[in-house]
């Protein structure tokens, strides 16, 4: 018959010691103190905890894993489910021009993580409304935060993350980048 | 040994995912990039976590097929929820909580299972070494596991298998400690009842 009372609902034993705690202690191999060592709950519950033990930590070792094609399921829908909407519209001489705001930070991000000594973390794309007409414009602002490797010379590293976001933002995407904001927001160790 | 031998007694191969640029760069980053809309940030993040989620939906439910689900249901929520998160809890926390709130659903919905029925959950990519290793005890051990409420089942699995905390596990159950704690024993006395005979 066990020994071990019901637990009040908080995780008490009967001696008002805490069971998790008692069975913790046990289970990790830690001796007793006196007051465990002399009483019967404390010593029923360690008891319990001991002989549970082997197969509780064999159980933990296996691990099972899922099969692939979970992820590419997900990722399948995910992509289904980005934001089309979400563009920039950018006149062109063949009449407005559609870019996903998404991919046109993901080519941002990649530029500025191909520097050294930096990252790219968020990259927010506004584009310029024209002063005159109210109508979007041609030429776009990006924020961008990055995280900096420690050590690196933060005001050369921006500045070439200015002129590498602006030069990728003319030639890759087509689109005049008019001001470039850029702010330091964490320090990585590494090489990288 | 015959080739047929060998068939049968080599090692399940998992094939190494491929590494891109994304896998060096650090969680935070990748977080704040998936809730921009990149849904290659999203990817590293879910491949990072996928195992562990698995692994926890596994052992709720008990049945392999059901965790797949499971596990699939709580990546699509949190892409949908990416952007709520705030980072007041790790990203591993808030993953941990999509992934027992969708397996809780799902028990919710489920006809009960005879527990004579629970059989331990082979692991996806079996071996023969792990199948010689699920031996009486481990089954039963699965079969009172399976019998424990599922509220019990989900902090026991949580501190267990998984090595929360109960702080976590308070934060990924939206329960108190006291409660978590309480729980937590009821689970592993259940069990101990349950496993006498095995010992």
């Amino acid at each position: 018959m066990a020994l071990t009372p019901a637990p009040d609902p908080d995780g008490r034993l009967a001696c008002g010691r805490d069971a998790s705690a008692v069975w913790d202690r046990a289970a990790a191999g830690e001796p007793a103190d006196a007051h465990e060592r002399d009483c019967p709950h404390c010593t029923a519950a360690a008891a319990d905890a001991r002989g549970l033990g082997a197969l509780v930590h064999r159980m933990a070792q296996e691990q099972p894993e899922p099969p692939p094609s979970v992820l590419d399921r997900v990722m399948v829908a995910v992509r289904t489910e980005l934001r089309p909407h979400d563009v920039l519209t950018l006149p062109s001489p063949h009449g407005p021009a559609r870019l996903s705001r998404a991919a046109a930070a993901s080519v941002l991000r990649h530029t500025v993580d191909a520097m050294s000594g930096v990252r790219a973390r968020s990259c927010r794309i506004e584009q310029v409304t024209d002063t005159f007409s109210g109508e979007p414009g041609h030429a776009a602002d990006v924020r961008i935060t990055v995280t900096a490797r420690f050590g690196v010379d933060l005001a050369s590293v921006t500045a070439r993350v200015r002129q590498m976001v602006a030069a990728a933002g003319e030639q890759a995407l087509g689109v005049p980048v008019r001001r470039v904001d850029i702010e330091v927001v964490d320090v990585f160790g590494g090489e990288w | 040994m015959t080739r047929a031998d060998l068939a049968v007694a080599a090692p399940p191969v998992r094939e190494a995912p491929v590494l891109d640029e994304l896998d060096v760069l650090d969680e935070q980053t990748l977080v704040v990039r998936a809730q921009e809309g990149d849904a290659r940030a999203f990817e590293t993040l879910a491949r990072r976590h996928q195992d562990a989620l698995y692994r926890l939906a596994v052992r709720v439910m008990g049945d392999p097929a059901e965790a797949e689900d499971a596990l699939q249901e709580a990546l699509l929520d949190a892409w949908r929820r990416i952007g709520r998160f705030r980072g007041e809890s790790a990203f591993s926390t808030w993953m941990y909580r999509i992934v027992t709130n969708r397996c809780l659903g799902m028990l919710r919905k489920r006809r009960p299972i005879p527990v004579e029925e629970v059989e331990a959950p082979a692991p996806a990519h079996d071996s023969p070494e792990r199948a010689a290793e699920r031996d009486a005890g481990m089954a039963a051990l699965h079969r009172a596991i399976a019998a424990l409420p599922d509220d019990l089942r989900v902090c026991w699995v949580l501190r267990e298998m998984e090595g929360q905390g109960y702080t976590e596990i308070a934060e990924i159950t939206g329960a108190t400690e006291d409660a978590v704690r309480g729980r937590i024993h009821r689970a592993r006395t259940k069990l101990a009842g349950a496993m006498r005979s095995w010992r």
